[in-house]
């Protein structure tokens, strides 16, 4: 935080005001009604009858809920994986020296981040589609038609392929996110490095990774809340089918809501997801700390802590001789 | 320039490590270009798919079509109920206003919330991070009863609101992380100078997180343009359906006709893909330009 | 010759229309239930003089002669896109009179917001639930008892005896939408088959057949052919989780359960877990699971890819709705596939007990009017007469004579205008065989969310069609419980 400026309290306020009084009112107002309405039976319409916890109870022994949870938390680690370990790997790659025509690999990268979720939901069920599928297309041309399927129909494994369109389309998102965090990297830094003669992955494991740390932490942040929201990509392509195998949180709540018409449960799942979203990111955020601070900076840390205890001893020892 | 030069100063001397180098730069640069041309090539299908004939498309859907067609584009611009310039006039004048109110708005909060010590600064950011947490689909009856109430749905302005605020979180939370990053001594200096505080954060910062704030624009000018939910729900007059909504007409119960679907999205995509491709130097520029020393 | 056959075909189809479009109505003869209402109907006339009921006939007076007191606006959302209407009648016909309509009442002007049909539901049910309904809507035959439970639908029930058109309408379409023995809306759109099977003459005479066998046992043996050929014998597309219930298992149910069974479901007095029901289960699981008759990837690809592949010769039949077989007929025509095209009702299973010709129709939405629109008679008085006209002889002569088809209001349909393709499956949805209901038109979509998405699990062979018929029956449990 900064000491040196300490604007009047009325200008920040001021400057706050209108951005924290139009987002409570369009993104919390709708939750808070959310949790008001969870406590009623409401079938869709204007007569709800107060029901107390019975959602609540419903939702706990809920296990169509509790599984799409646990799709969620599959979607939300191959995402933080896939999305941001393969797009830190490939902003290295676009950074190195050796690359040619990196602007041509940033403006196609960026593409899928482009086009909506309809479109992309639409593009990878072609690709799985069993008759005229790329995928099958291309196990044919390789000779493993033994392994061709009903991609999609495949319970085991169908959490997995609408999660590979969720990598693909956000690769991009978080490669210009990352870009312009390593573009603030002073490239004498990593030019020093060079000449001290570090590998490209010691650069990226001791330099680069380090110094977009905050960055870093801002995605998986995004990554985590928007997987725990997951919902279009997967409403296209399976709308949580076969059964409930690729049944995510969202979905289910659309679902109850609209197809059941059970806006009184569906609220209820909201504040689940809600509740449940936050209890996640929490965890991540504990555990992001401490794995991103790396054992160099808590070694740094320990070594600070020490000069300042042997600097207070020293003072105290000075105290005490005088 | 002047780097490149120095780098190939101390380029390395023996030829072992120069085979080395070159084996390293071809594999590189076809890792990357594999990964962009996945990213491409559904464009280049959509686009040579839109061409073709339903049925043509249906018996080859990779093939490249032996007699291309415009007959799906002149299907979907000459129906009398779509209105394409009005869509397109709709949807960039709420993308466009959005984005500007995104980036301003997230660029004043996530300065304050990363810079000024105040009570409500962690309650705040708090209070942003829960709003990526909403999920909006399940929602959405709850957010067209407050809007409906209040008399904010329908209007030219309405979706200005839940586009804004819902990029909010995000937007932020870059920004913040960003200007975290930033060394205070900027500011500091400014503020010996006397500088206000407002002179100091449009006048010294702004410029400064240039790269973030493009970024932001960037992201969100396409989720703005492709948002179709809320749209949905909260728009009822023709006259004010964005492109994804008016899109929707070409779709019917029961009707399958892909490449015409595919010309749909294209149109739908054209006006922001375009965009896109004639300023992607200057956005990236933007993006990773201005980079502060740390 | 042909003539003859023409005028006979003509004859009959006007003696079905003339008697209440009878021929093949849904369970209009062997449904106790569905008689009920119509029975009680004219009985509820004079206790049911509420007060607006009371209105609407004063009201309706001037509207007869095309003069009605109202002008301003009304608000009407419907799901006939100009897409859908391409090759559909029913919606083809919806929006000519709905133009129609707007030219001859100047003074009123329709605020018209059209949906493609799944955003319509989603929207329709948002309105519901903020109690916004816009005038005049179309209301899904499921969602009737619940909203006029909920006091969110105007009774039509004395407007749509008084109707004009009253002598034409066929009552029993008017099932789905009639609660407590009252009518909420006008049935609109055409009269349609959900389950018609659709199949290559030629193919299956190559296979052996002349026509299309009547046991599944036949087509099993059929299939043995055709996977020899490296085709599917029947194309399905359940990707959409309704298509199995609503295209397939509300037809193949009624081999097992006869009609009373599901008249008791109607009633509320069901059971999902009779042993007749999980037969037609089992059997369902057995067809998809067991034998190689349907494609690999139903569950995967919709009912649109499924029919592609009949249209391009990789499937010898597909089983799927009315709007199927008007798709087909527009991409097949001037292919030689198309003379060749018939239309079969639903093979007999071999432990079915209650074997008819059956095939399940109905209106799946009808013409409903919000129950706030009373507030003012005037507007109440237009918004009937724009329902009455929507489902009128206007629109049944138009359908009737462009596509030869039928809706609330039955029509004489010249046959002879048309080809073979249409003529046939004019005999078929209206002449030849055994109406029975839709499922999904009645009780609530929260039961048949969950019968649909555990019956796609079941078809997989993951789930037993007991534990189906049981989680199905708790949630018609907890909606009956409601």
């Amino acid at each position: 935080m900064l000491k040196s400026i300490k604007p009047k309290k009325w200008v920040v306020a001021a400057y706050l005001a209108v951005p924290v009084v139009l987002y409570v009112f369009t993104v919390f107002a709708p939750l808070v009604a959310a949790l008001f309405y969870s406590f009623f039976e409401w079938k869709g319409g204007p007569v709800k009858t107060f029901s107390g916890l019975a959602n609540y109870t419903q939702l706990i022994h809920d296990e169509v809920f509790w599984s799409a949870f646990w799709h969620n938390i599959f979607l939300v680690v191959v995402c933080i994986i896939g999305q941001i370990g393969l797009a830190f790997i490939v902003v290295l790659l676009i950074n190195s020296k050796v690359t040619k025509l990196q602007g041509i690999h940033r403006t196609f990268g960026f593409f899928p981040s482009t086009i909506s979720a309809v479109c992309i939901g639409f593009i990878w069920q072609m690709i799985y589609d069993s008759k005229r599928g790329l995928l099958n297309y291309f196990l044919e041309k390789i000779g493993r038609e033994d392994l061709q399927k009903v991609w999609l129909n495949e319970p085991s494994l169908v959490m997995l392929l609408v999660s590979i369109p969720l990598v693909w389309q956000f690769i991009g998102y978080y490669m210009v996110i990352l870009l312009s965090a390593v573009s603030s990297i002073s490239t004498e830094v990593l030019e020093s490095a060079e000449i001290d003669g570090a590998t490209g992955i010691q650069r990226a494991r001791y330099i680069v990774l380090p110094l977009i740390k905050n960055t870093l932490l801002v995605c998986i942040t995004l990554c985590v809340a928007g997987n725990m929201k997951a919902f279009d990509n997967i409403y296209v392509m399976t709308s949580g089918g076969p059964g409930y195998s690729s049944m995510v949180m969202a979905m289910y709540g659309y679902k109850v809501s609209f197809e059941q018409s059970n806006l009184g449960y569906g609220s209820c799942i909201s504040v689940g997801i809600f509740v449940l979203a936050l209890a996640v990111i929490g965890g991540s955020q504990v555990l992001m700390n401490y794995f991103m601070t790396d054992s160099y900076d808590r070694n740094e840390k320990k070594h600070l802590k020490q000069i300042e205890k042997e600097r207070k001893q020293a003072i105290k020892n000075r105290q005490a001789k005088a | 320039m002047a780097k490149e030069m120095k780098m190939t100063k101390v380029e390395d001397k023996s030829a072992g490590t120069r085979v080395k180098k070159g084996v390293l730069t071809v594999i590189i640069n076809l890792l990357l270009w594999f990964f962009s041309l996945t990213c491409i090539f559904p464009l280049i299908w959509m686009l040579y798919s839109s061409l073709k004939e339903k049925r043509v498309f249906n018996a080859d859907i990779m093939g490249l079509p032996t007699e291309p067609t415009l007959v799906n584009y002149v299907k979907i611009l000459s129906n009398k109920d779509y209105r394409l310039m009005q869509s397109v006039a709709n949807s960039a004048r709420t993308t466009i206003l959005s984005v500007l109110l995104i980036v301003l708005i997230a660029f004043i909060v996530g300065y304050i919330l990363a810079r000024i010590n105040f009570m409500f600064n962690k309650p705040l950011y708090i209070m942003f991070l829960m709003g990526m947490l909403i999920p909006i689909h399940s929602l959405m009856v709850p957010i067209y009863i407050i809007f409906s109430k209040m008399g904010l749905s329908n209007h030219w302005y309405t979706l200005l609101l839940p586009y804004v605020s819902f990029a909010l979180p995000m937007s932020i939370f870059l920004v913040q992380g960003y200007v975290k990053g930033i060394p205070t001594e900027l500011e500091e200096a400014a503020a010996i100078d006397g500088s206000t505080f407002s002179k100091t954060m449009f006048g010294i910062i702004l410029p400064v997180c240039k790269p973030i704030l493009v970024t932001v624009a960037i992201i969100n000018v396409f989720s703005c343009w492709n948002e179709f939910s809320f749209a949905l729900i909260l728009i009822k007059e023709r006259a004010l359906y964005t492109v994804p909504l008016g899109l929707k007409q070409f779709t019917g119960q029961f009707t399958s006709d892909y490449p015409k679907i595919m010309a749909a999205m294209l149109i739908t995509m054209a006006p922001i893909v375009i965009f896109y491709f004639v300023f992607s130097k200057q956005i990236i520029k933007g993006m990773v330009a201005g980079a502060v020393k740390g | 010759m042909k003539k003859k056959l023409v005028s006979i075909l003509l004859a009959t189809a006007m003696v079905a229309t003339l008697a209440g479009c009878g021929g093949g109505e849904p369970a209009a003869t062997e449904t106790p239930a569905a008689e009920e209402p119509a029975a009680e109907a004219p009985a509820a006339e004079e206790p049911a003089a509420e007060e607006p009921a009371a209105e609407a006939p004063e009201a309706e007076a001037p509207a007869a002669d095309g003069e009605l007191a109202y002008s301003g606006n009304i608000s009407i959302m419907h799901f006939s896109t100009s897409e859908e209407s391409e090759g559909n009648g029913g919606s083809d016909g919806f929006r000519t009179c709905l133009a129609q309509w707007m030219d001859s009442h100047a003074n009123i002007t329709l605020d018209e917001e059209v949906l493609a049909n799944d955003d319509y539901k989603t929207q329709i049910a948002t309105r519901a639930a903020a109690d916004d309904l816009p005038d005049v809507f179309l209301l899904q035959g499921m969602n009737t008892i619940n909203w006029s439970k909920q006091g969110l639908l105007y009774d039509m029930t004395d407007s749509i005896k008084s109707s004009p058109y009253a002598a034409d309408y066929n009552m029993d379409y008017l099932i789905p939408f009639t609660a407590d023995g009252k009518y909420y809306a006008y049935p609109a759109l055409t009269g349609g088959t959900c389950t018609v099977v659709i199949y290559d003459e030629a193919m299956w005479k190559e296979a052996g057949f002349d026509s299309f066998p009547t046991t599944w046992a036949d087509v099993e043996k059929a299939a043995e052919y055709f996977g020899g050929q490296g085709i599917d014998t029947i194309a399905f597309g359940n990707s959409g989780q309704w298509q199995l219930n609503s295209c397939f298992v509300s037809c193949l149910g009624y081999q097992y359960t006869g009609t009373q069974w599901f008249s008791d479901i109607i009633a509320g007095t069901g059971n999902f877990e009779a042993p007749e029901f999980v037969a037609a289960l089992t059997e369902t699981q057995r067809l998809f699971h067991d034998t190689s008759i349907f494609n690999k990837d139903f569950n995967a690809i919709s009912n649109e890819d499924a029919r592609e592949y009949y249209i391009s010769g990789d499937a010898a039949a597909f089983i799927g709705g009315n709007w199927d077989a008007s798709y087909i007929q527009a991409s097949l025509e001037g292919d030689p596939k198309f003379d060749t095209t018939k239309f079969a009702v639903l093979p007999q299973a071999a432990d079915a007990t209650k074997y008819e010709k059956f095939q399940n129709i109905g209106l799946g939405y009808g013409m409903a009017i919000s129950a706030k629109v009373a507030q003012d008679p005037d507007k109440l008085a237009a918004c009937i007469d724009l329902c009455q006209y929507l489902t009128g002889t206007a629109f049944s002569e138009y359908v009737g004579a462009n596509y030869a088809l039928a809706g609330f209001c039955g029509s004489d349909v010249d046959l002879s205008k048309f080809d073979t393709y249409t003529q046939d499956f004019y005999n078929f949805s209206y002449v030849d065989n055994k109406g029975c209901e839709i499922y999904d038109s009645y009780v609530d979509g929260s039961v048949w969310s969950v019968l649909n998405t555990e019956m796609q699990e079941m078809v997989n062979g993951d789930k037993d069609p007991a534990t189906v018929a049981a989680d199905t029956q708790a949630a018609y449990k907890a909606y009956l419980g409601q």
